[in-house]
């Protein structure tokens, strides 16, 4: 199998809630596990989430209103967005993607309130299970710019 | 504008919710649900249809059921209306709107009968207040499609 490590693609999805807890995870392109179980790996990075937003306003020479958006490796860029409800979207991309922040919030916007938030049987401290949220989700990615199938 | 009507849809999510919070019954009783339907079908028909004239005939009833009624409080018209000319009504809501978001196939069926006996209700108190007694049920097979059946009482 070819792998292109400069082609557009999305990774994989994380969604934390405000407590912490993983809401939903779905991922497209993984080619590595890390090797923990999905709620070890979803408490590690709450966590380093966590600590690099505070880590990121304590050293910021300027006073700032969004703070910590994303990091890049080599390989890969973390982009994370909060909304004013406390819920974290954490995306993974490739390098070269861009304006994925606009994605994360059409994301919000258009599949999670839509889906999730209007969605009476679903209750929001629950993870999701809804299979409607699932198809709109991956119908939504496949049409954003930086989605590459294998 | 649109947070007019998600208000709506929030407030019967919560009004599904207190309904089956109240019901002593072990199985979900839709009944009181229906009733409250009926109570503000019955008055906002008057509303819907105060520079109306009357009605010619019973049809005509349910054809501004389908398509004035049903847009002013679901934002889209009825998709079919069919009728065996001897007082069997059906409506079919290919997008029922209460239904739109919660799944699109199987999932969660069994919830669907909750949230749709309100608009029974509202069908059948409109229907009450233009004269014609009927009874209201509603039929869901796959999520979000809807069909409503209304048998009219001679009395």
């Amino acid at each position: 199998m070819i792998r292109s490590y400069n082609a557009k693609m999305i990774y994989n999805l994380y969604i934390f809630d405000k407590t912490g807890k993983l809401l939903f995870y779905t991922e497209w392109n993984r080619f590595k596990q890390s090797g923990m179980s999905r709620n070890e790996e979803g408490k590690l990075m709450y966590g380093m989430l966590f600590s690099l937003k505070n880590f990121v306003t304590k050293i910021s020479p300027y006073d700032m209103k969004q703070g910590f958006l994303c990091f890049k490796t080599n390989k890969y860029a973390l982009h994370f967005m909060e909304t004013p409800s406390g819920l974290k979207f954490v995306l993974n991309t490739d390098i070269s993607a861009q304006k994925v922040r606009e994605i994360l919030q059409q994301l919000y916007n258009n599949v999670y309130v839509n889906y999730v938030t209007r969605n009476p049987i679903h209750n929001l401290q629950d993870s999701i299970k809804s299979e409607l949220f699932k198809s709109k989700l991956n119908s939504f990615m496949k049409q954003t710019h930086i989605y590459l199938s294998k | 504008m649109a947070s007019q009507d998600v208000l709506f849809e929030f407030l019967h999510h919560e009004i599904v919710a207190y309904c089956n919070s109240k019901s002593k019954k072990e199985k979900e009783d839709v009944s009181e649900l229906e009733y409250i339907g009926f109570a503000c079908g019955y008055r906002i028909i008057e509303r819907l249809t105060k520079d109306w004239p009357r009605f010619k005939e019973e049809l005509d009833m349910l054809k501004f059921l389908c398509t004035d009624f049903w847009s002013s409080i679901y934002q889209r018209q009825v998709d079919n209306l069919r009728t065996n000319h001897q007082g069997v009504y059906v409506l079919f809501d290919n997008e029922f709107r209460f239904l739109s978001r919660i799944s699109e196939g199987n999932q969660y069926l069994e919830f669907a009968p909750q949230y749709v006996s309100y608009t029974c209700g509202l069908i059948r108190g409109a229907l009450a207040n233009l004269g014609i007694t009927c009874i209201v049920t509603a039929e869901v097979h796959l999520m979000p499609a809807c069909r409503f059946h209304i048998q009219v009482q001679k009395s």
